[in-house]
C-alpha cells in the first residue's frame, strides 16, 4: 500500500511539475490565456440532466435567437425530466442572463437538441432527439413552439434518439434530416450488437412534408452526424461517429448522399480507412494550412484529430490522417485535479476563446456512470490553437476545468461582447454556464447568414476571413458535438486587425465578393449584398 | 489448418465422441450430477454466465488479453468448484493450484439444491471480476442474475436449502476470489499501461508501435509475468532459449525472419487474409484469444451435448492452462523485449510498410496467442481427444466466416501463424510459443480432477 501511495505521490508530483512548466511555456509563447468566470447560479440556469441507463449518453443543448433580439437563447435537455428552455436577457459585455420560459419545448426523455429553420419561414425550428419519438417543433415566434411531426408528415420509428444532422440538397426546398440511434432499449439484458437503425428523412419534393424514413444500414450506435462537404466538391457527404461499445463488426462510417441516390456508405476501396472508437462527438474546423475540413472525434481515452491526406494525383480520397497525439489535441486523461485515469470526452467544438484567430477547441468530460477504470473527476478541456496549428491545455487556467459530469454544450456569444461563453449540460447535476471576461483578447466579427432561399441559415455556406496571409475558413453546419447545436451568429477572431475582408460561398455553390468589414462588430450577410452592420439594442439589466 | 470435413470425418468425429463420452461416463458409474429446473440445466446456467462473461470481456476496458485469461480462469474454477463440491466422483482442486487452500465445507447432513449453489458461485464470482464493466454490462449482470435467480429458486419448495445453497455457492466465490486477490493481477490501473516505465535501450528491443496513442507509448502489463501461476509450479518452468540474434545483415537469419513475415504480407491471399482476420482477438473488439477458445468449449459443449462434470473440468483446466499460458508468455515477453516487426521492417527493409493487423502494444517474443493456443489446444486435445472435427463460430457476428478444423492441434497451429499473415511477429516467435504452450498446457492437464 505505501509502494503505491510513493508511486501515485511521485506522478502526481510529476503532473504538477508537469503543469507549471506548461504554464510557464505558454507564458513564454505570448499566448492570450482565456478567462472565464462561472455564472450558472447568478445568470438563472438550472436545469439537469437526469435519468438512468438511457440517459447515460445525450445531455445536449441549444443555442439560437428564438424572438428576434440577435442574443442566443437556449434550450437544454432534461433527459428523465423535463427540458428547459431558458430566454436570454442579458445586456451586451454584462453578466449572463437568463430566464426559464414556457416555450413549448419542455418535454420529456429528451437528449438532444438542434436549431433548424425546417420550414424555411425565418423562424428557427427545433429538432428533438428523444428515447421514443423524434419531435420537430416549429417555431412560432416569440419563443413558442408547436408539436409539427403530423402538419411536416414527418415520421420516423421509435429509437434511443441520440445524433442529427440536416443538409439542403441540390435543388430541394426543404432539408434532409439524418438521424443517428443507440442501443435498442428493450435489449437491456444484452445491449451488446443491439445499435438500431440510422436514418435519413428527405422532402417530399413540392410539399411541405417530408417522405418515409430510409434505414442507413447498417448502424453502429450513432452518436454524432454531421453532413459535411469534405471535400469540398459541393455536396455534402455523411459523417457517422460510432460508439464501439455496442455495435460488432462496426466502424466509423462516411455516407455519399447523392440528391435523387439512395444512401450509400464509402468503402475502403474508395479510400474510407477502418476505424473503431468509442465515437462520441465530432466537431470540424479548417485548421491553419489545411484547405479541407478536419474533424476531432471525441473518444474514451485517446481522442482524434483527423487532416485529410488525400495521394496527391486524381480525385480527393477520404483518407485521414490521426494527428491528435503530434498537435497535442489527444486529451486523454486529465490535466489537473490528480485523477490520473484515462478521460471520457463527449461535446467537442471549435471557437477561438481568446480571439487571436485560431479557433481553439472545447471538450466536455465526463465519466459514463461511476466506471472506475475512467477518471471520476475528468475535468472538460480547453486546448488552444497555436499558429503552427498544435494545441495547448489551458482548461484549468481558464476556468473552465469543471468536474461535473459533462455531456453536451455550446460555446456561443451569450453577452453578444465579441467573446465566446460556454453552457455546459451535465449528468445528474445542473448546466454551467461560463461567461469569458478575457482582458486582453483580440478583436472579433461575428456573422449571421441570411440566404434567400428556403435554406434561410445557409447551412451548407462556407464563411472565409482574410486578414492579410491569413484565411480563416468556416464550413456552416447543422448537426455533430454531442446531442447539441446551434444556429446564428458565427464568430470569428481576428487579433489585431481592425478590418477583415469576409467571403461568402453559399450553398447553392455562388461565390460571393471579397468585402470589407471593419471588426469588434457584427455583420448580417444576404448574397449578392454588402454586409450590414448590426448593433443589438441597448438594454438595463 | 481448416476445411470442410467430408462425410467419413464426420463419422469418425461422431464415433470418436461417443467413445470418449462412452469412456467417460463408464468410469463415472453412469452417473449424472445433471441438475434441472423447471426446464433450466446446470448447463444451460454455465451457458448463460460463460456467455455474459465473453461479451464483458469485450466491453470491459480493462480487459486485455492477459487480463481476460485470469478472470476466465477463476470463473473456471469457482464453476468447478460449485459442481465437484457436490459430486462423489470429482474432487478438487484445492492444494492442486498454487496457492488454493480449503474450500468452506457443506453443513453435514444438510441437503443443497446444486443448481442454486452453482448459480449462485457463478453469478457471486462474476459480479465481482466485472465490477468495473460499464453502466449496460452491470445492467446485464443484474438482470441475468435476477432471471437466473428466480429460475432457479422457483422451483425449489424448500426455503432452507434455497438458502443454503445459496450461501454455500457464494461462500464458494468468495473464497476463490480471495484468493485471487493475491495473485499480482488483480489490481488494473491505466488499461493496463504503466504509469512510468522505462525503455530498454539497444536496436532489439520494443519501442512503442502506436505513435497516435498516448496510452501506448508504454507496453501493457510488463509485470504480468511475476503473477502467481495457476497450476504451473513457477512463471519460468517454460522459459524459452532467447529469440534469434538481432541482426539487419541480409545474411543474417533474423534479417530472413523478418523478410519472410514482409514478404508474407506482401502477398497475402483471400485465405490467409481470413485466417489473420478470424484470429484477431484483439481487446475492446472480441472475447480475446483466451476467450475465443472457451467460446470454441462452449461450442462444443452445446454442441456435443457435453456432460456436466466433464463440461465443468474442461472449462477449468482449459482456462487455468490459458491463464498460466499468459503469465509464462509474458514472463518470457518481458525478459527478452523483442521490437516488433513493423519497428524492424520499417526501420530495415521498406519504411512504408504495413502489416494487416494492428500491432499489440507490447514486446514480441513469443507470440501470445500461439503460447495460449498450445496450451488450450494441449489441454483440449487431453480431455477431448484429437482429432475432434469442430466448427468455430466465435467472431461470426463480427463478419468473419464461421471456420472448421479436424482438431485442436490444427486449430492453434492455425492462430499461431495467423500472427504472420497479420504480420505482427516473426516465425520463431510462433513456433517456439506453440511448444512454450504445451509445456505449460501439460500442468494443466496434469490436474486431478477425479476421484
Amino acid at each position: 500500500m505505501k509502494h503505491i501511495f510513493s508511486r501515485f505521490s511521485f506522478v502526481l508530483g510529476c503532473l504538477a511539475l508537469l503543469s507549471a512548466t506548461t504554464s510557464q511555456a505558454r507564458a513564454a509563447e505570448g499566448l492570450v490565456i482565456p478567462q472565464f468566470l462561472e455564472e450558472t447560479s447568478s445568470a438563472g440556469v438550472d436545469s439537469i440532466y437526469r435519468g438512468d441507463w438511457q440517459y447515460m449518453v445525450g445531455g445536449g443543448a441549444a443555442a439560437f435567437d428564438c424572438n428576434g433580439d440577435g442574443y442566443p437563447d437556449l434550450a437544454l435537455a432534461g433527459g428523465e425530466g423535463k427540458a428547459s428552455f431558458f430566454v436570454n436577457k442579458s445586456a451586451q459585455a454584462e453578466r449572463l442572463q437568463f430566464s426559464r420560459f414556457d416555450s413549448g419545448a419542455e418535454l420529456e426523455r429528451v437528449t438532444g437538441f438542434y436549431p433548424l429553420d425546417i420550414d424555411g419561414d425565418g423562424v428557427m425550428d427545433l429538432v428533438v432527439l428523444r428515447v421514443g419519438e423524434i419531435t420537430l417543433l416549429r417555431g412560432l415566434g416569440a419563443c413558442k413552439f408547436e408539436r409539427a411531426n403530423e402538419q411536416w408528415r414527418f415520421k420516423a420509428p421509435e429509437a434511443w434518439w441520440t445524433s442529427f444532422s440536416a443538409t439542403w440538397e441540390r435543388g430541394a426546398a426543404w432539408p434532409t434530416l439524418a438521424f443517428g440511434a443507440y442501443i435498442d432499449p428493450k435489449s437491456e439484458n444484452n445491449p451488446w450488437g443491439s445499435c438500431t437503425d440510422n436514418v435519413l428523412v428527405r422532402p417530399i419534393p413540392e410539399t411541405k412534408g417530408f417522405a418515409d424514413a430510409i434505414p442507413l444500414k447498417p448502424s453502429y450506435c450513432a452518436l454524432s452526424m454531421l453532413f459535411t462537404d469534405w471535400n469540398r466538391s459541393g455536396t455534402p457527404s455523411l459523417r457517422v461517429s460510432n460508439d464501439r461499445e455496442y455495435y460488432e463488426g462496426g466502424q466509423e462510417q462516411l455516407w455519399h448522399v447523392n440528391a435523387g441516390e439512395p444512401p450509400r456508405l464509402y468503402t475502403d476501396a474508395e479510400g474510407w480507412k477502418f476505424l473503431k472508437i468509442w465515437g462520441m462527438g465530432i466537431a470540424s474546423t479548417v485548421l491553419s494550412g489545411e484547405q479541407h475540413p478536419s474533424y476531432f472525434l471525441t473518444s474514451m481515452s485517446d481522442n482524434k484529430l483527423q487532416v485529410l491526406r488525400s495521394p496527391p494525383d486524381g480525385p480527393l480520397k477520404p483518407m485521414y490522417k490521426d494527428i491528435a497525439y503530434d498537435r497535442g489535441a489527444v486529451a486523454y486523461r486529465p490535466y489537473t485535479g490528480g485523477d490520473l485515469r484515462p478521460s471520457t470526452a463527449w461535446h467537442a467544438q471549435f471557437e477561438d476563446a481568446n480571439n487571436d484567430g485560431f479557433a481553439d477547441l472545447f471538450i466536455a468530460k465526463g465519466n459514463v456512470d461511476r466506471m472506475p477504470d475512467f477518471a471520476e473527476k475528468d475535468p472538460n478541456n480547453l486546448l488552444l490553437q497555436k499558429a503552427d496549428a498544435s494545441f495547448t491545455e489551458v482548461g484549468d487556467v481558464a476556468g473552465v476545468a469543471s468536474f461535473a459530469n459533462a455531456r453536451g454544450g455550446i460555446l456561443a456569444d451569450f453577452n453578444l461582447d465579441g467573446l465566446i461563453d460556454l453552457v455546459v449540460v451535465n449528468r445528474r447535476e445542473t448546466a454551467k454556464v461560463w461567461r469569458n471576461v478575457t482582458p486582453d483578447a483580440g478583436r472579433w466579427i461575428e456573422i449571421l447568414l441570411a440566404d434567400l432561399s428556403s435554406n434561410r441559415d445557409a447551412i451548407g455556406a462556407w464563411v472565409e476571413v482574410r486578414q492579410g496571409e491569413q484565411i480563416q475558413t468556416r464550413e456552416i453546419t447543422s448537426g455533430g458535438g454531442h446531442a447539441s447545436g446551434q444556429n446564428g451568429w458565427w464568430h470569428f477572431g481576428t487579433g489585431a486587425s481592425q478590418s477583415v475582408d469576409v467571403r461568402i460561398t453559399w450553398p447553392d455553390g455562388r461565390v460571393g465578393e471579397w468585402q470589407t468589414a471593419t471588426t469588434n462588430a457584427f455583420y448580417v450577410m444576404s448574397p449578392n449584398d454588402a454586409p450590414r452592420a448590426w448593433t443589438p439594442a441597448i438594454r438595463a439589466q | 489448418m481448416s476445411g470442410y470435413p467430408n462425410f467419413t470425418s464426420k463419422i469418425l468425429k461422431t464415433l470418436l465422441h461417443l467413445a470418449a463420452v462412452f469412456l467417460w461416463l463408464t468410469s463415472l458409474g453412469f452417473a449424472s450430477l445433471h441438475a434441472q429446473t423447471a426446464g433450466l440445466t446446470s448447463e444451460a446456467v454455465i451457458q448463460k454466465w460463460y456467455t455474459l462473461s465473453l461479451a464483458l470481456i469485450r466491453h470491459t476496458p480493462t480487459y486485455s488479453p492477459p487480463v481476460a485469461s485470469r478472470s476466465l480462469a477463476y470463473v473456471g474454477v469457482v464453476t468447478y468448484e460449485a459442481v465437484a463440491s457436490g459430486s462423489d466422483r470429482l474432487q478438487s482442486v484445492v492444494g492442486q493450484l498454487n496457492g488454493l487452500d480449503g474450500l468452506p465445507p457443506r453443513e453435514p447432513g444438510q441437503s443443497y439444491n446444486e443448481l442454486i449453489v452453482l448459480e449462485a458461485a457463478l453469478a457471486a464470482s462474476i459480479r465481482d471480476l466485472f465490477s468495473n464493466t460499464g453502466p449496460s454490462g452491470q445492467q446485464a449482470i443484474n438482470r441475468l442474475s435476477g432471471e437466473l435467480r428466480t429460475a432457479v429458486t422457483s422451483a425449489e419448495p424448500d426455503a432452507a436449502s434455497v438458502e443454503r445453497s445459496t450461501r454455500y455457492g457464494e461462500a464458494i466465490a468468495a473464497h476463490i476470489l480471495d484468493w485471487s486477490r493475491k495473485d499480482g493481477g488483480a489490481v488494473i490501473e491505466n488499461m493496463g499501461f504503466p504509469w512510468t516505465y522505462s525503455l530498454k535501450k539497444g536496436p532489439e528491443h520494443w519501442v512503442p508501435t502506436n505513435p497516435l496513442s498516448r496510452q501506448q507509448q508504454v507496453p501493457l502489463l510488463p509485470n504480468w509475468g511475476n503473477n502467481r501461476p495457476f497450476a504451473m509450479p513457477t512463471n519460468t518452468e517454460c522459459a524459452l532459449p532467447a529469440p534469434l540474434p538481432y541482426s539487419e545483415d541480409p545474411q543474417s537469419a533474423f534479417y530472413k525472419e523478418a523478410l519472410e513475415t514482409y514478404q508474407t504480407s506482401k502477398a497475402l491471399t483471400p485465405e490467409q487474409k481470413a485466417i489473420a482476420f478470424f484470429w484477431t482477438d484483439d481487446a475492446m473488439a472480441t472475447p480475446t484469444p483466451a476467450g475465443h477458445w472457451i467460446s470454441i468449449v462452449l461450442q462444443i459443449a452445446q454442441a456435443d451435448r457435453l456432460p456436466l462434470e466433464k463440461l465443468v473440468d474442461v472449462l477449468m483446466r482449459v482456462s487455468v492452462g490459458m491463464a498460466d499460458a499468459f503469465i509464462g508468455c509474458w514472463h518470457e515477453k518481458y525478459r527478452h523485449d523483442l521490437l516488433r516487426p513493423i519497428t524492424y521492417i520499417k526501420r530495415v527493409i521498406d519504411p512504408d510498410w504495413m502489416p494487416f493487423l494492428l500491432t499489440p502494444p507490447f514486446p514480441e517474443y513469443p507470440s501470445g496467442h500461439s503460447v495460449q493456443s498450445g496450451a488450450a489446444a494441449t489441454v483440449l486435445a487431453a480431455v477431448l481427444g484429437d482429432p475432434y472435427p469442430f466448427s468455430d463460430k466465435t467472431r461470426e457476428r463480427d463478419g468473419a466466416i464461421p471456420r472448421n478444423f479436424t482438431g485442436f492441434i490444427a486449430a492453434a497451429k492455425e492462430a499461431g501463424i495467423s500472427r504472420l499473415y497479420g504480420g505482427i511477429h516473426f516465425r520463431t516467435a510462433i513456433e517456439r510459443g506453440y511448444e512454450q504452450g504445451r509445456c505449460i498446457g501439460a500442468y494443466a492437464v496434469a490436474l486431478k480432477t477425479l476421484k
